[in-house]
């Protein structure tokens, strides 16, 4: 009987309630996104930073790529062209302007580390080049 | 009528004097549209001071509609002992209008009788000395549609009130649902991205190991761009007028030196390296020009 007589005012408690779960629940649902989405953007960002890194600096298929340091120049000019493990020592003479041209534009985009690059012009338009490098 | 006290709850059966009745033939289907037009039908009987509730039922072929003020059914009920919460639901004597074709007593000084179909309340005096005088068997009685005592007067909060800020707060908790599981999904396209980048690369669920995997590549990733962006630089230095003659790359820094051809290539030379933020070093016509990595 006591309900049936109370019976608005426990409606109104009721509706009261089920607004104010509600309120914490949007209260909570916000914090938690506050919490997570910037924890996932930066794993997401870690994880797409690294495979990128990898894919450019992790050496893949190098050993075969940096063989055309040799190849574009005359074999001549070549004065050594080792490559052991995963380094290469490379000596080049008599080079021509357009031939250091040639092999620096090559280098420079090949992602290899660049150790030591050492170019000096012995004689007019003809320079030597010492490169150490390594993947 | 004389107090009572109750342990349960009643029923209650109105006499005429708590009610106005007004019968009317009206093309009306639903008792809803009756008590639409209610409160116009009793402009002219009922006064505007007090506030009145109406009721509406079908009477045979006609529309029943009572008019009653509840504050004053309430002062009543409080005078004989009723509790409001004691009351259940609230008929009208008109609505047993069958049953009482036969007169009731009431008390000493009245009787309840159903005179051309309205249920009228005639002093006894009026009536004839020896008349018998019926029973109300309250059991066979077959009664629906009674009024509730209404929320509003057994409540501190009227139904009308508990209808608007009950919806009120439904629609609010409602919205504040739906809000939250908007925002809740929000991320769900990231953590599914997320998902799909750690099943390729499980290893890299652990935070250690891509920190540590990122501190290997991120530093070399810099300084190689750099040496890269400040060798382009150092090309756009030379022309036919300024040549290169040493170069040197290391991991801490580049140097050059560059040959020009006379003063006003030099200086140009210069303020190009200047602006590329280069050092130079100036020997006769050779310039000397270097930056840390």
């Amino acid at each position: 009987m006591t309900l049936q007589r109370y019976r608005n005012e426990i409606i109104l408690l009721v509706a009261f309630l089920f607004a104010l779960f509600a309120f914490f629940y949007k209260i909570s649902a916000n914090s938690y996104v506050e919490e997570n989405k910037a924890n996932i953007q930066e794993q997401i960002s870690e994880i797409s930073k690294i495979k990128n890194y990898q894919g450019m600096w992790g050496g893949k298929n190098m050993a075969n790529k940096v063989k055309s340091l040799k190849t574009i120049i005359d074999p001549s000019k070549v004065d050594s062209f080792n490559k052991k493990s995963k380094k290469l020592n490379a000596v080049y003479s008599n080079l021509t302007s357009m031939e250091l041209n040639q092999l620096t534009n090559k280098l420079i985009n090949m992602p290899v580390q660049i150790i030591n690059l050492h170019i000096i012009e012995n004689a007019k338009n003809k320079f030597s080049m010492e490169l150490t490098c390594k993947w | 009528m004389e107090p009572v006290t109750l342990n349960n709850s009643v029923d209650i059966i109105l006499t005429p004097q708590f009610y106005t009745l007004i019968r009317e033939d009206l093309e009306l289907k639903f008792a809803y549209q009756a008590k639409q037009i209610a409160p116009s039908l009793f402009d002219d009987y009922l006064n505007n001071v007090q506030e009145y509730q109406y009721h509406v039922n079908k009477c045979d072929t006609h529309w029943c509609f009572i008019a009653y003020n509840i504050d004053e059914i309430d002062t009543f009920l409080n005078s004989v002992g009723i509790e409001k919460h004691r009351v259940s639901k609230i008929y009208f004597a008109q609505q047993i209008a069958n049953v009482l074709k036969e007169p009731i007593l009431l008390n000493d000084r009245e009787v309840l009788q159903t005179i051309d179909e309205t249920v009228t309340l005639i002093p006894k005096r009026l009536m004839e000395p020896d008349l018998e005088y019926k029973s109300l068997n309250i059991e066979d009685l077959k009664i629906s549609n009674g009024v509730s005592m209404g929320a509003s007067l057994n409540s501190f909060v009227s139904l009308k009130e508990t209808i608007l800020l009950g919806s009120l707060l439904f629609t609010l908790g409602t919205a504040f649902i739906v809000e939250g599981t908007r925002t809740k999904s929000s991320i769900a396209s990231e953590n599914e991205r997320l998902g799909m980048l750690l099943d390729e690369n499980p290893k890299y669920t652990n935070s250690t190991l891509r920190k540590s995997v990122l501190e290997k590549y991120q530093p070399l990733d810099k300084i190689e761009r750099n040496k890269r962006q400040s060798l382009k630089d150092l090309s756009k230095f030379l022309s036919a007028n300024s040549q290169l003659k040493e170069l040197t790359i290391n991991d801490s820094k580049i140097e050059a030196t560059i040959a020009t051809a006379n003063e006003t290539i030099k200086k140009q030379v210069i303020e190009h390296t200047k602006a590329k933020n280069f050092k130079s070093i100036i020997t006769g016509l050779n310039v000397k020009v270097e930056k840390k990595i």
